[in-house]
């Protein structure tokens, strides 16, 4: 009993010098390793710029990890827009923002989009929702003529 | 008759070669059991290196063996070479022989058991044992051969430096 005793206690103390050891070396390490955080995903996020490229929207719209927010005017919405997504045209953002911000929180990505390479709407918006404290805002460019050219889903109506 | 005939007398000269044999094992015991330990301290040292100045290579190398959880990868890279380094050092200095004979042995166990199961669901990983390099060379079943070798050598450390030690008295 007494060697299974000092068996174990002399196992831990190796174990944990080597713990020990092992994470301060990796701490000072400039190559260290990231201990934590999530695996690795197949998305890359732009961290210095909003403009999210058409698969990695599609990957998140896919596990909901998005949001879509429609710049354009209702009209154009009803007509037919991205799956899933809210319509704020620019011009009523102050009167819907109330409304809709409880659903921007906790997204991986708020992701704004209208229709055409040069349209100014989208990046408006992303412009007064960032103003408006939303975390993960990005702009899919030219985004309805995208979504629509890779039959992703979409939905019509109000 | 003969007196090597008789029942004692087989007794004894019996008994005299198996003491004969005994005293060699006594002397020859701690010098084999030195040999050993010391043989395991420079192999883990040995492949500790690579692994410590690679961490990112060798957590590449454990996340391909499919054994452990993706968030336990980078926390087994770091601290399973330190553990290495560390079982090194207390062999070498023969410190905190128990526990460190029985984490050799365990450990080596448990690398042979990686392979192994490995090897039976058909993946041909790349070993990571002494060298952090993919396609370092070897065979599966190379590797497998010289880790049991290893695991073997650990046993027989554990036996001569703590099991035989345990019966002897004034230990």
């Amino acid at each position: 009993m007494l060697l299974i005793r000092k068996t174990l206690m002399q196992s831990f103390f190796l174990v944990a010098m080597a713990v020990t050891a092992g994470l301060a070396v990796n701490a000072l390490r400039p190559d260290g390793l990231p201990l934590a955080g999530a695996a690795p995903s197949a998305v890359t996020l732009p961290a210095n710029e909003t403009d999210i490229a058409l698969k990695d929207a599609a990957l998140l719209s896919m596990s909901k990890r998005a949001i879509f927010l429609d710049a354009r005017s209702g009209f154009e919405f009803a007509d037919g827009h991205i799956q899933g997504a809210l319509s704020v045209p620019v011009d009523d953002f102050e009167r819907i923002f109330p409304g809709i911000e409880k659903d921007l929180a906790g997204k991986d990505a708020v992701i704004a989009y209208c229709d055409g390479e040069h349209c100014p709407l989208s990046g408006e918006l992303a412009e007064k929702l960032t103003s408006r404290g939303v975390k993960n805002v990005y702009v899919l460019k030219n985004g309805w003529t995208l979504w629509n050219a890779e039959g992703l889903p979409v939905g019509k109506g109000q | 008759m003969t007196l090597r005939d008789t029942p004692t007398g087989r007794d004894m000269a019996a008994s005299r070669a198996a003491s004969r044999a005994a005293s060699w094992a006594a002397r020859l015991a701690p010098a084999l059991e030195t040999a050993l330990r010391l043989f395991l301290a420079g192999l883990f040292a040995y492949a500790s290196l690579d692994k410590i100045a690679h961490p990112d290579q060798f957590a590449a190398i454990i996340r391909d063996y499919r054994l452990l959880p993706q968030a336990a990868v980078p926390f087994t890279a770091v601290v399973l070479p330190c553990l290495e380094a560390v079982l090194a050092l207390a062999l070498a200095l023969g410190k905190w022989r128990e526990g460190a004979l029985f984490l050799s042995a365990a450990l080596l166990a448990v690398f042979w058991v990686s392979l192994a199961v490995n090897m039976a669901r058909g993946l041909d990983v790349s070993c990571g044992c002494f060298s952090t390099t993919k396609d370092s060379g070897g065979s599966m079943l190379w590797y497998i051969f010289r880790d049991g070798f290893f695991v073997l050598v650990g046993l027989a450390a554990w036996y001569l430096g703590v099991w035989r030690r345990r019966r002897s008295p004034g230990e």
